[in-house]
């Protein structure tokens, strides 16, 4: 493994994408829609809302069950603090898309590009190994969207401070789940969604076709990730060991397939 | 050493025909021998395989069956090193094109391991060479197809390889541009001793830039030599014309006593085209004889069949031509 090629192969994706509008606009505008703009017109409402009007029934056995989990005060907090945290919540999965959908957008973009714009065959006709072009490829597409995830979590974690505080007394994030989250399975699902972003680059033609197709394959990996951070809030420790052993397993295996395609003969007679 | 050299190289690529998997032979049981330092075109029409070989040749995809080494490093076994050791002008020239001159050059050295500190000079070096220094920093995107194939031969020289493949380097190119680009081949074949080995459809520019021609069709090599040798293929074909101030009908007489066979006679032009079987040794007596006998010939030329006569001979008289819809998909 030759670190020095597959950085320059990084370093040459990373230029293309500050230059691309596709992926600036995806880099920024979904951050800024997902992590700020949506967040902020739905919590900021509820936030606003006459706490009696929350007052009645409780949110339900389940949810309750849910929450006292990772929420040492739960029992005591009002219905309406209740409805905040829980929407906190839901909307931080949607934070969580972000590195899985970026990295389906700057992979489609460095890996169909390359096949779009022929640019491939002079790639292969250098000493580079497959599976160094694979990692490359990889830490290009992730590295966007690491940031993106980084800052626009960040923003979302002080946007729902600063909403929660009055009602809570404290900080509700930055919590263990959403550290884990943001740190570990965001850059694992990132990675997945890479791999099949190359496992994809062979059937289809232009980097549009790509991004049709690649929208619908995200989709398994937002609900994964949805159901991932649920079963985290019923039993923490032993979920999160089971889900980074399965991730990673998926990570490998698909890691194969995804140098198989990059076998110089494949990805010239399939890709050229 | 050979630079490069095949043994019954083949390639099969896996195709859909009517629905089944079927084989089409590409490269059909080819053999080279390149010396270092020589110029070889592979000249052949669309489809006849050259670009496959061209692939072969640069490791890039598996032969089929049989063999090539490049400078004694076999293409399979040694693949790596063959890579390290061939530049590659591909078919289309693919530059990035939103980043600069400067920046698609250094990506590839990077590729090459060229060290840190001999890319920036190299880079530079190169594109002096190749006239583009005002243009180094522009977006490849922004220069003229034929400086941007100019970069490409750059790119594929980077790594100052010993062999350098060139994969139709004018066909995409308006003619100024073509010249200018085959201008730059003769100027970097002179430099340095480099083996080249080109692909071309276009005769004229095998004939001018190189010292030795294989003819490729269907994946075969059907004729090989300097220009010169191909054209003796067609020796037998030569005709020689005389031309007299004055015709007189005993001018063919003269001939045919002589059995000479007569091809054309053209009262008008006061000319008679005969065949000569040893050139070099009969035409001096023929002239000698002539003007012993006071014929008043003023003019005597060969007429050589054209290689491009030669070339499409060759081609065409390969049964029919093939299906050229098959492109990889
Ligand atoms: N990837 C591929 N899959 C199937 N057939 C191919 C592929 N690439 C080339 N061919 C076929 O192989 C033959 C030779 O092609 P090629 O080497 O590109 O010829 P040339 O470069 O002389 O035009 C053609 O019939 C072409 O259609
Ligand atoms: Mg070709």
């Amino acid at each position: 493994m030759n670190w020095r090629r597959i950085w320059a192969l990084t370093k040459k994706d990373l230029m293309e994408f500050t230059k691309s509008k596709y992926v600036l606009s995806a880099v920024i505008g979904i951050p800024l829609l997902f992590a700020i703009l949506m967040p902020l017109g739905t919590i900021l409402p509820i936030a606003k809302a006459n706490p009696a009007d929350f007052e009645g029934e409780g949110l339900g056995g389940f949810i309750d069950n849910l929450f006292s989990k990772t929420i040492d005060d739960w029992a005591s907090l009002s219905m309406h603090t209740q409805t905040l945290i829980m929407l906190a919540y839901a909307m931080f999965i949607v934070v969580l898309m972000l590195p899985i959908i970026i990295p389906a957008v700057t992979a489609s973009e460095t890996i169909v590009g390359e096949k779009e714009r022929k640019t491939m065959e002079a790639i292969l006709a250098s000493p580079i190994t497959e599976t160094e072009i694979v990692f490359a490829k990889i830490i290009s597409s992730l590295i966007p969207s690491f940031f993106a995830t980084f800052i626009s979590a960040a923003g979302y974690i002080i946007l729902i401070d600063i909403m929660l505080f009055p009602f809570l007394g404290y900080l509700l994030f930055p919590d263990f789940l959403s550290i884990i989250f943001v740190l570990v399975f965001g850059p694992m699902f990132s990675i997945i969604s890479v791999e099949l972003m190359i496992m994809i680059s062979t059937k289809v033609k232009s980097v549009r076709d790509s991004y049709q197709i690649g929208s619908l394959v995200v989709l398994p990996l937002i609900m994964l990730i949805g159901a991932e951070m649920f079963s985290f809030f019923f039993n923490t420790v032993l979920t999160l060991i089971i889900g980074l052993a399965v991730m990673l397993v998926i990570i490998f295996i698909l890691f194969k397939f995804a140098t198989n395609i990059f076998n110089r003969e494949k990805a010239i007679t399939k890709m050229i | 050493m050979l630079a490069v050299e095949a043994r019954g190289l083949t390639k099969d690529y896996d195709i859909k025909k009517d629905g089944q998997r079927a084989h089409l032979r590409a490269v059909d049981n080819l053999d080279l021998a390149i010396n270092k330092s020589e110029i070889y075109s592979l000249l052949g029409p669309n489809g006849a395989g050259k670009t496959t070989t061209t692939r072969l040749l640069t490791s890039i995809l598996q032969p089929s069956v049989g063999g090539a080494k490049i400078l004694g490093y076999d293409i399979v076994e040694d693949a790596s090193t063959v890579r390290s050791n061939v530049g590659l002008l591909t078919e289309t020239p693919a530059l990035y094109e939103r980043l600069t001159v400067r920046q698609n050059l250094e990506f590839i050295a990077r590729l090459y391991d060229i060290p840190k500190e001999d890319i920036k000079p190299r880079v530079e070096e190169l594109v002096d060479l190749f006239d583009l220094s005002d243009k180094i920093d522009l977006p490849s995107g922004s220069l003229s197809k034929g400086m941007r194939q100019k970069v490409a031969i750059a790119r594929a020289m980077i790594h100052d390889p010993p062999v350098i493949f060139l994969d139709e380097p004018t066909a995409s190119l308006a003619p100024e541009s073509a010249k200018i680009v085959r201008e730059q081949i003769m100027k970097l074949s002179k430099l340095e001793a480099r083996t080249f080995f080109i692909c071309t459809h276009n005769l004229f520019e095998a004939e001018r830039l190189s010292s030795r021609v294989g003819i490729i069709n269907h994946g075969k090599l059907i004729a090989e030599g300097s220009p010169e040798q191909l054209r003796d293929l067609r020796k037998d074909e030569t005709m020689t014309v005389f031309r007299f101030s004055v015709w007189d009908d005993v001018i063919q007489n003269f001939f045919q006593e002589r059995h000479y066979e007569v091809l054309e006679i053209k009262p008008e032009r006061k000319s008679i085209s005969i065949f000569i079987n040893d050139i070099e040794k009969e035409t001096p007596t023929i002239i000698e004889e002539l003007i012993k006998q006071n014929f008043p010939m003023f003019e005597v030329r060969h007429e050589y069949p054209t290689l491009e006569r030669i070339y499409l001979d060759l081609v065409q008289s390969e049964n029919l031509p093939r299906n050229q819809e098959e492109e990889s998909s």
